[in-house]
């Protein structure tokens, strides 16, 4: 099972180069490069974009994704519902628009959990070496062969009987949200371990622990700024992956809560439908464009703060 | 010398036992399974040639018995988490009557604490018995993955191969041309690949292919599912094998341009070698060190089988016993699939260490 | 060892790009040539891994959701093996699939009567019958059958389901020796059963496969390995040639058999787990029948014109946890069961189900088209009025919890929006995957929850038993001795009018008077069978035994 987060989820320490430039240039230097990658651009202006549409759903959207109408259920995209309606005569459109909604907030904050976690994880292990950093790793080699569905499972169902908010629509993400996190966490924590082993390494960092700076300086004043670009650019595949792996999820049927509905559980929903094509392709669609988006402009970051890319 | 022999005879029989294969019904009948026994002797015996050689030794012991523990500790958690998933392997839509249950947990020494059941499954492991599915009635755990594991395996070789084969050109001719239309071309290209789950690609491939939508002259070209002879291959290599074609394409990009602008690349440049030498004989070699290391997991996952595809195109492999089997609750199938998965991730991580020693002689390991 | 080959090789073959180019050439050349082959007829591998090529025109190839759990028919419990197994063996009464109301007729039984007001039953069996292996068959291996099912060691599932055999519950608990259990050999071919009460629909139970007869020398010999094909021992229309495991099952023509032989020869069971992959082989000609069909493609799939439905006995309903505020107050369910629209619900789904307000499902005997409650908002609302609930607001939230499935989330999704609609209270739904699903309701039953029940036998008994204090399958908590005292009376009345009666007033108690169950409709099943067969086996049972198919040619 866990060869679902192998393929799901493949990062790599260096597919992010080490940025050892200091200082305020690095940013600058990066914005510029970025802004001469034309599609990296055009990915940041569509995920922005995206997730425009994501917070103004309730008021973009022309129905309720959740107004049924068995009357008009399976019509195909005409002009009363301009992509179509689903079995229970839902808008398809609509649900497209609430589904990015979900679909991204289970990608970025997820992203952001798993990388606060894993990354002071693999902080931890990378800065203190030793005996630390190998037992620490062991542990995670160790997560990473427990079979990822039992851990879904059991996660989901404890964070369900929690009932941590009473917002539904919070409430259906939480299970969800918590369980990908938990397999997510496992693949950051090894990637920002082995920029911190890099960055440790460097001759500045060296050099101000040399100087007699504390621990706690190095991190912040040197390794941090060091590896957070790295990080973004982390982020930027993470988020990608884990809209994806949602959709796995929804594949096993440890998917969302419903009436909600993600891109992932539309396209679920509509792989099978093969004689209403428009189930499948609209939300495939958004999947695509947006999974596209996040890598192209994910590439272009890690180009961006490439310091040896200066002359390119 | 020697190992010159062992190693590129290890490539050229591997070469065969595809060729045979993929064509062995018209050639030999089908490989004779003797064959994978000498296959499999002469890879030991390269492997211990190289290890010798490479004074790794200490190493690979060291490594071995590190691996001999994590595994001891996988099999012991994921046996007591599996104690508190809800729900258990008897439980069914007709529920049955206590005593009927009673008497089947009784069978499997289900009532008996848990310290004494892990005691017993651990007595048992030591014996090499990983004791018999809950699921299906008597059936050996080891007979389910003797027997569906090789299948899961041809279906993974065959989409790594495609991955290494579309994946490195893809990355060097991307690097190579670096922010042009190219590049860019080629990238959203590899990208596609990662971009939509396998279970739209997996239908999406052969509604084209085997249904001819929207191009007709392809109707009935391949077949849509089954796992009998080459042609049913085809689409689930292509469906299984896209995913990590991608990842090696970016990577192998991404790793060229750091490597391209390193210095001994320059020198050779300076000192007039020719482009497409430079290209291939330094910067190549020396961009692999990160494709090999995320290999590693990538080979795991893919060998040990795909759910989704498995499940789409109807193919007996091991992926979706990995899945069924945490649906089913079936405890010993579950903890015989992570052992092998374990195993295999070990064993697929120390090869790649070991190869970092064949691209990069620089590298020392211990 | 793969691994070790890949990267050697991929590394070599980097250095030229052209000789990639020329290696990737050579291997879709190869794949090629092998695509070449192929002329309809299949290949099965036999055990010993020896070869066999099958001519297509007679044979059937049919799926198999899964592998099946377990060919031995005392053990397994599923339907994957049950499909299989149907066409092995037979029991002593077989169903009548012609007639509507699915009675019974011989098999192995030629015929059966009882005594003693249904507490004893006389089986007289068929002489001249032999197993595949050429011995004849004997009523001992009935009683080696009851014996071996109902043995604690054995450990089946089904065991239960003879507990109504005098002293067989205390025989499977070890408390009394087999001597003092119901079975009697009471003749040479005459086997006569003792029950602990009146039982009037006992023969139904002798034709599921838990009770098919069996050679316990045959398992004695093999062990668990007995129902691999070189081991095992069967007499019906069709024996085992070939299983492999993940794959294939292959049944042959059993030229011993004793009635009329079957008209195919051949049958394959190909274990194809989706339902889009079965499809897809059904209309690349590769397969002969799709047994279950999506709901979503329904509409489509329902004109064509390989389509068939038929009726299931089995039903759709959800259940309330009756000890959970607001459902502890009767009248909140009974507004609830009458505002669902179950002709919305079921015109959702689009599969021709039955829209259904009683238990016992249409068409069975005891069934009364007028029983249960229709659907009427108004009096509804009415009735959460009279419940204390003025404003349907002030209703506690009530949570509905369903297993993860498609259809099930789509009829759960519809009545949120119908109470919300014709109640105006709010609901919540939750699903949960099937295990922790059937988990929550052992422990602790949601406040209302979808559940289905698939008949074993057509006799309302069946359905009802379900609902009685201490059965295993009702998770409502819901007690009523009454219910419980008419439902024991009814299955021990053999008169038709007298239980006609007993169970109108106990469906009255549990669909109008008390309301723990809301009955929501039939299934129906969809099939898609291939133009060259005839005769294909759509029953109510799903019963996929394939003796009277034909194939044209």
């Amino acid at each position: 099972m866990s060869n679902v987060v192998a393929t799901a989820i493949p990062q790599d320490p260096s597919v992010v180069p080490s940025s050892v430039s200091q200082g305020k240039s690095l940013w600058s230097d990066a914005w510029k490069r970025l802004k001469k990658n034309r599609a990296a651009f055009v990915s940041l202006y569509f995920i922005v974009f995206v997730c425009l549409v994501a917070v103004l759903a309730p008021w973009i959207a022309p129905y309720s994704f959740e107004t049924q109408n068995i009357d008009r259920a399976l019509m195909s995209p005409d002009g009363v519902n301009w992509l179509g309606t689903d079995s229970l005569g839902r808008d398809m459109f609509s649900r497209i628009i609430y589904g990015a909604r979900m679909s991204m907030s289970v990608g970025v904050f997820t992203a952001i959990f798993s990388l606060l976690f894993g990354g002071a994880y693999g902080a931890l292990a990378g800065w203190l070496g030793g005996w630390v950093d190998s037992s620490l790793m062991r542990i995670i080699d160790i997560l990473y062969a427990i079979p990822s569905l039992v851990l879904l499972i059991l996660v989901g169902v404890i964070f369900n009987s929690l009932n941590l908010f009473e917002n539904p629509e919070l409430k259906a993400l939480t299970g969800i949200f918590m369980a990908l996190s938990v397999v997510g966490w496992v693949s950051l924590a090894r990637l920002v371990r082995g920029q911190v082993l890099q960055v440790r390494e460097m001759l500045y960092v060296e050099g101000a622990r040399a100087l007699g700076a504390s621990g706690w300086r190095i991190v912040g004043r040197h390794i941090f700024p060091n590896i957070l670009g790295p990080i973004i650019v982390m982020l930027t595949f993470q988020i990608p992956s884990n809209i994806l792996f949602e959709s796995f999820l929804s594949f096993i049927g440890l998917g969302l809560q419903p009436p909600y509905s993600s891109w992932g559980v539309l396209a679920n929903d509509g792989w099978r439908a093969k004689s209403y094509p428009h189930l499948i392709l609209f939300p495939g669609m958004a999947l695509f464009f947006t999974m596209l988006a996040f890598n192209l402009l994910g590439d272009g970051l890690r180009d961006a703060f490439d310091p040896k890319m200066k002359n390119r | 010398m020697i190992g010159m022999v062992l190693g590129w005879g290890l490539v050229a029989l591997g070469l065969i036992g595809i060729i045979l294969d993929l064509g062995g019904e018209f050639l030999l009948g089908g490989i004779p399974p003797e064959f994978w026994w000498v296959f499999a002797l002469w890879g030991l015996s390269a492997a211990g040639f190289a290890v010798v050689r490479g004074q790794m030794f200490v190493f690979v012991m060291k490594r071995l018995l590190e691996a001999g523990f994590v595994i001891f500790v996988i099999a012991t958690l994921t046996f007591l988490l599996l104690r508190f998933l809800p729900g258990g392997p008897f439980d069914a839509e007709k529920a049955l009557p206590p005593d009927i249950k009673a008497n089947i947990e009784a069978k499997y020494g289900l009532n008996k604490p848990i310290a004494e059941q892990y005691l017993s499954y651990l007595g048992s492991l030591a014996r090499g018995d990983l004791g018999e599915s809950y699921k299906y009635i008597g059936r050996p755990v080891a007979n389910i993955i003797s027997e569906t594991l090789p299948i899961s395996f041809q279906l993974g070789i065959y989409s790594l191969l495609l991955a290494f084969f579309i994946g490195i050109p893809l990355g060097v001719f991307a690097a190579s041309k670096h922010n042009s239309l190219l590049d860019n071309g080629l990238m959203i290209f590899a990208i596609s690949g990662v971009a939509l789950p396998s279970f739209i690609v997996g239908p999406l491939l052969v509604m084209v292919f085997s249904f001819g939508v929207p191009f007709s002259a392809m109707q009935g070209l391949l077949p849509p599912a089954l796992w009998e002879s080459p042609i049913y291959y085809i689409l689930p290599v292509l469906t299984l094998g896209l995913r990590p074609a991608a990842i090696i394409a970016r990577m192998t990009r991404s790793s060229m341009l750091d490597v391209i602008q390193a210095d001994f690349v320059r020198t050779a440049k300076a000192k007039g070698v020719a482009e497409q030498v430079v290209l291939y004989k330094h910067v190549l070699k020396n961009s692999l060190i990160p494709v090999l290391t995320i290999s590693g997991p990538l080979v795991a996952g893919v060998l040990s089988g795909s759910f989704i595809i498995e499940i789409v195109f109807g193919i007996p492999g091991m992926g979706k016993h990995l899945v069924q089997s945490v649906s089913n609750r079936d405890y010993p199938l579950i903890l015989g699939m992570t052992l092998v998965f374990s195993a295999m991730l070990v064993i697929a991580n120390l090869i790649v260490d070991l190869l970092y020693t064949v691209v990069d002689p620089r590298i020392k390991l211990g | 060892m793969p691994i070790s080959l890949s990267i050697p090789l991929t590394i070599s073959l980097a250095k030229s790009l052209n000789r990639q180019l020329a290696a990737l050439v050579i291997l879709f050349a190869l794949v090629g040539t092998a695509c070449t082959r192929g002329n309809g007829d299949i290949e099965v591998e036999l055990p010993g891994g020896k070869k066999t090529k099958l001519a297509l025109k007679e044979t059937l190839r049919v799926p198999a959701t899964s592998e099946p759990p377990s060919l031995d028919w005392i053990k397994s419990s599923d339907t994957a093996s049950a499909e299989i197994t149907s066409n092995l063996m037979e029991g002593l009464t077989q169903y009548d699939l012609t007639d509507k109301e699915l009675g019974l007729k011989p098999a192995l039984a030629l015929k059966w009567e009882a005594t003693d007001s249904g507490r004893k039953w006389k089986f007289t069996l068929r002489e001249g019958v032999l197993w595949s292996d050429g011995v004849p068959f004997t009523a001992q291996h009935v009683a080696d059958a009851f014996k071996h099912l109902l043995t604690r060691e054995t450990a089946a599932s089904y065991a239960y389901s003879l507990f109504g055999l005098k002293n067989a519950q205390a025989y499977n608990q070890g408390k009394v020796p087999w001597e003092e259990v119901g079975v009697k050999i009471t003749a040479p071919s005459e086997i006569t059963f003792e029950l602990d009460k009146p039982m009037s629909f006992f023969p139904y139970l002798l034709s599921h496969h838990a009770t098919f007869p069996v050679r316990l020398d045959v398992i004695k010999k093999a062990g668990d390995r007995w129902t691999e094909p070189e081991n095992i021992v069967t007499l019906g229309p069709y024996v085992l040639k070939a299983w492999q495991h993940d794959k294939i099952v292959f049944l042959e023509r059993n030229e011993k058999y004793y009635d009329a032989k079957p008209a195919i020869k051949n049958i394959v069971f190909y274990m194809i787990q989706e339902i889009g992959t079965q499809i897809n082989l059904f209309d690349s000609g590769k397969l002969d029948a799709v047994h279950t069909l999506p709901s979503v493609e329904l509409r489509k799939l329902r004109t064509r014109k390989e389509h068939r439905e038929v009726m299931r006995l089995g039903t759709a309903y959800y259940g309330f946890n009756v000890t959970k505020p607001p459902l502890d107050n009767v009248l909140v369910r009974r507004a609830i069961s009458m505002a669902i629209d179950r002709q919305q619900v079921v015109q959702m789904l689009a599969g021709g189900q039955v829209p259904l307000t009683s238990w016992v499902p249409t068409g069975m005997f005891g069934y009364e088209a007028e029983r249960g409650l229709s659907f009427n908002p108004d009096k509804a609302r009415e009735l959460l009025k009279q419940a204390g609930f003025a404003d349907p607001s002030k209703v506690p939230k009530i949570e509905i919890r369903f297993n993860t499935n498609e259809d099930h989330a789509r009829i759960a999704e519809n009545i949120q929006a119908q109470l919300k609609k014709n109640l105006g209270i709010e609901i919540e739904l939750k699903n949960e995957e099937w295990k922790v699903f059937l988990n929550t309701l052992k422990i602790d039953p949601p406040q209302m929850f979808r559940f289905g029940w698939q008949g074993d036998f057509p006799d309302p008994d069946n359905f009802l038993n379900l609902m009685v204090s201490h059965s295993d399958n009702n998770h409502t908590k819901w007690k009523n001795p009454r219910f419980d005292e008419l439902i024991a009376k009814g299955a021990g009345t053999l008169d038709r009018e007298e239980r006609k009666k007993i169970y109108s007033e106990a469906q009255k108690i549990l669909v109008e008077e008390d309301v723990p169950v809301v009955p929501l409709y039939i299934g129906v099943s969809h099939l898609l069978v291939s133009e060259r067969t005839e005769n294909y086996p759509v029953n109510a049972m799903s019963i996929f035994s394939f003796k009277a198919t034909r194939l044209k040619q």
